[in-house]
């Protein structure tokens, strides 16, 4: 009852402040319209790769041809040997050039069938283009994970059209954006709990029957709210910018749920942590804005050092990409990525434990 | 049963009692000790500079705050030990207007009343009532946000009483507002004050002279001095200043004053006359008699800010 009452209240607060309720949706909006601007663009050919086939299996043919040919930023050149492609990639007429080595059919094979193997491709590219060379990897990366998870008829002979691995950049990177706009409700939870702190109404609401968990749950009803909103929001505006949605929409939505319940307990803490908000603005952007590039939202944290990656997996956002990228891109059922859900779960758990205890404390000092 | 009673009697009449109450903040002592006895229906007032720790004791009292040492009772409810019970018999009216901006007077009403559990029937009557008296009724509709500094300390005081509560806390009820608006918080306050037990603090004396019963004068954390504006004003070494306009002020006349009263200054055709007692009547009668002409005479009597003054050595307005 009473967390209805504040819920109600906070929402009533947002709605009837349309500069504040435009910021709330426009501020996320304007990052994910400005990244899908820069990585959709239009679909020229502006990446030159040179593709050197040592395989020559009908599977590296289909790779090429129905994969990587696919991608609309990519221009794919064939070459006889690597020398010559090296040399073209020295003189700047390619970005990279790709080395299918042989045994690829097999190692992709053995995927499809089940099993787990290693696929190597082995990638030259001019390193001193660092944006061009990590976005060629990125995407290399993610069409040849595609091609060989995909699941097809087991000759490649019998149907090789049916691959689907039409990948853009914008697939790859719309499930990081969108992940980004819910590490922006860090500060957006954390605002108008603050608010209320300075402006004494915290302390009015204080001095009335009402329980630290009413509290809590007031803000965070409310805020979940705005995060639904906000989810929804990006989800068709991505979907605009020509993400595929692949797999199960409810279980990408339900990935995103998870990430912006941790956002918001997260906020919560921050929240319950300072006194004013000239400290929790602050301290929110200095977690949120790190945590983005750490955690993948804009490319790929494959190419980061290996302690860094670390780091990364010890955060919610990385697995939540992970998982989102599994289902919208690769089609993935719940069971292929339940470990990166049961840590979402289990890191909202306890961020929210810690904020409760420290909302507590906060309360009475 | 009757035993319990009897063993009560002695504070049964007490809403606010107070036990060496005492707040430091990093080794600041806020609140010194303090030992308060409110009667239940009183008007007290503390008064004091700012910083002399008045809301922090309100906010130990609400609550809101854990005294270092001691402790108080409100109602008879321990404010370590049942601060729930005292969250319902409650109502506090913060220093800062902390009402909801975007909601109207209505909601935010609603909002502290629903808290409450107040049922909707006697909400709508008790807010329609309160909006007539603090004459917010034209504007219930509208956004806090547009609202004038005075409506939106009335609205504060309102939220404060939507629940009907036992006790009444309001810090600096009409900081930083012009006379009127002052003046029409006052009224209202002196009509509550025949049911409830309100506390109130301010930095204003005229304010609690006014409104209080009693008042308590606080400075440094201590209370310095306690009693009915009468009694304060009886206690203090301060003298009364008398000013007489006159033609005619020969010193003859001078002469004939300062018979009686040893401290009497001359500045053109005014005269003043300080001393802890002054006769008014026998003053003039005295000037007229040696030959002047009174054109105008007031005794400046003493204020609760001479008392202040007399006190502790400081102004009470910064």
């Amino acid at each position: 009852m009473r967390v209805w009452e504040l819920c109600k209240r906070n929402l009533k607060e947002t709605y009837r402040d349309p500069v504040g309720m435009g910021f709330l949706l426009g501020f996320p909006l304007v990052f994910m319209l400005l990244f899908g601007a820069i990585f959709s663009g239009d679909t020229t050919e502006n990446l030159a790769v040179g593709v050197v086939d040592k395989d020559n299996t009908p599977t590296s043919q289909a790779f090429v041809s129905e994969a990587l040919t696919k991608v609309s930023v990519l221009k794919v050149i064939s070459y006889d040997d690597a020398d010559t492609a090296r040399k073209d990639l020295t003189f700047g007429e390619l970005d990279a050039y790709v080395v299918i080595p042989s045994g690829f059919s097999e190692q992709v094979f053995q995927n499809w069938q089940g099993e787990k193997a290693d696929i190597t491709l082995e990638m030259t590219y001019d390193e001193s283009d660092v944006m061009v060379s990590e976005q060629l990897i990125s995407i290399i990366n993610a069409v040849a994970r595609a091609f060989a998870r995909i699941e097809t008829p087991l000759t490649i002979d019998a149907n090789p059209i049916h691959i689907e691995t039409e990948i853009t950049y914008v697939d790859f990177i719309g499930p990081g954006i969108i992940i980004f706009g819910l590490l922006i409700l860090i500060p957006t939870s954390a605002r108008p709990i603050v608010r209320d702190k300075e402006k004494g109404f915290m302390s009015r609401l204080l001095t009335t029957p009402t329980r630290p968990l009413d509290f809590i749950l007031g803000y965070s009803l409310y805020m979940l709210v705005i995060a639904i909103a906000q989810i929804i929001i990006f989800i068709v505006l991505a979907r605009l910018l020509g993400m595929d949605i692949v797999g199960n929409f409810w279980l990408a939505f339900l990935v995103f749920f998870l990430a912006g319940l941790c956002s918001i307990g997260v906020g919560m803490v921050i929240a319950s942590l300072s006194k004013s908000e000239n400290q929790a603005e602050p301290m929110a952007w200095l977690i949120s804005m790190p945590l983005a590039m750490l955690s993948g939202c804009w490319f790929s944290i494959e190419m980061m050092p290996q302690y860094l990656r670390y780091l990364a997996y010890a955060f919610p956002y990385a697995h939540a990409i992970d998982a989102a990228r599994g289902v919208l891109i690769r089609g993935v059922g719940m069971e292929a990525i339940n470990s990166d859900f049961l840590f979402l779960i289990g890191w909202t758990v306890v961020i929210f434990a810690i904020g409760i205890v420290l909302f507590r404390r906060s309360m009475r000092s | 049963m009757t035993s319990r009673r009897a063993k009560r009697a002695r504070t049964d009449d007490l809403a606010i009692q107070t036990f060496n109450l005492t707040k430091t903040f990093n080794g600041l002592v806020a609140v010194d000790g303090i030992e308060l006895n409110i009667k239940r229906g009183e008007l007290f007032a503390l008064l004091g500079p700012n910083g002399a720790g008045k809301t922090t004791t309100i906010n130990m009292l609400c609550c809101l705050l854990k005294p270092s040492k001691g402790t108080a009772q409100i109602m008879g409810y321990d404010i370590l030990k049942q601060p729930f019970k005292i969250k319902e018999i409650i109502g506090v009216a913060p220093q800062e207007t902390a009402i909801s901006e975007h909601l109207n007077p209505q909601e935010n009403m609603n909002l502290i009343g629903k808290i409450h559990s107040v049922k909707s029937p006697e909400l709508k009557i008790r807010s329609k009532q309160l909006l007539e008296t603090m004459g917010l009724e034209a504007r219930a509709r509208d956004q806090v946000r547009k609202f004038s500094g005075g409506m939106k300390r009335r609205l504060n005081i309102m939220m404060a009483l939507i629940h009907n509560p036992k006790v009444i806390f309001l810090d600096e009820p009409t900081l930083g507002l012009d006379p009127q608006a002052r003046r029409a918080i006052w009224e209202y306050i002196t009509q509550l004050k025949k049911e409830k037990t309100i506390l109130l603090t301010t930095h204003y004396m005229d304010e609690a002279d006014f409104l209080a019963d009693r008042i308590g004068i606080m400075d440094e954390g201590k209370i310095v001095a306690l009693g009915t504006s009468q009694e304060l004003k009886a206690s203090t070494q301060e003298k009364n200043t008398m000013i007489v306009s006159a033609r005619d002020l020969t010193p003859k006349v001078i002469e004939e004053v300062r018979k009686r009263y040893a401290e009497v200054s001359i500045t053109g055709d005014t005269m003043l006359i300080t001393d802890s007692k002054l006769d008014f009547r026998e003053i003039v009668d005295r000037l007229q008699s040696a030959g002047a002409t009174v054109r105008s005479a007031h005794i400046k009597e003493l204020t609760l800010e001479d008392v202040f003054l007399n006190l502790t050595g400081k102004e009470l307005r910064e």
